[in-house]
């Protein structure tokens, strides 16, 4: 079976689409807003929110595709590049922690992690793939 | 694990791609389970078991 006739991958994949526009709209918005209107209390809090909302849902998206996964064996490989791509982004955030603090390298924001993360296990992903060929 | 995978496919002549295909898996699946890298479910191997028509223990066995 082709990954794209994986009916599986297909709604992942539109999932993950639909996410990634509503986070484009919603940070766009919230940079507006914050830059015309300077927006406080509640409002703020609700436009700092949204962003992070559709990352969230982006999560929840991966999460249904693993559940509706019928290939036992990509599901795995998904799973496995999952585990390196948490443990790789864990250990990478926890040293630049200790550096920040005790050698003061450049502050890095909290909103790099989900990247990092990102980069990371797709990164194990493409390597396990290799693997397995 | 050892398996009996590509004797079993070679004698209905199907390619890795066919065998995927009936089993409603990846063909990357297929080589991973026989080349020994993966083991598959129970429930896999009775698939496989039920689509070449013999037992779970003729097609795989537990020599290293």
């Amino acid at each position: 079976m082709n990954c794209m006739n994986n009916p599986a991958v297909r709604r992942y994949l539109w999932r993950f689409l639909v996410t990634m526009l509503l986070y484009v709209a919603f940070l766009v918005l919230a940079v507006v807003i914050f830059v015309h209107y300077h927006p406080t209390g509640p409002l703020a809090w609700l436009l700092a929110f949204l962003p992070a909302l559709s990352i969230i849902a982006q999560i929840a998206a991966f999460g249904m595709y693993l559940a509706e996964e019928k290939d036992e064996f990509m599901r795995n490989l998904q799973i496995q590049a999952l585990l390196w791509g948490i443990g790789a982004t864990l250990s990478v955030t926890v040293t630049w922690g200790f550096l920040e603090n005790f050698v003061h390298l450049r502050h890095m924001d909290l909103i790099w992690i989900y990247p990092i993360y990102c980069v990371l296990s797709g990164l194990a992903l493409g390597i396990q793939q290799m693997r397995y060929k | 694990m050892k398996n009996r995978l590509k004797v079993l496919r070679a004698e209905r002549n199907w390619s890795q791609a066919d065998l995927a295909e009936r089993l409603e898996v990846s063909r990357q699946s297929v080589n991973a389970v026989e080349t020994g890298k993966y083991d598959p479910s129970l429930p896999l191997a009775f698939k496989l078991a039920r689509l070449f028509e013999t037992t779970i223990e003729a097609i795989f066995s537990d020599e290293s």
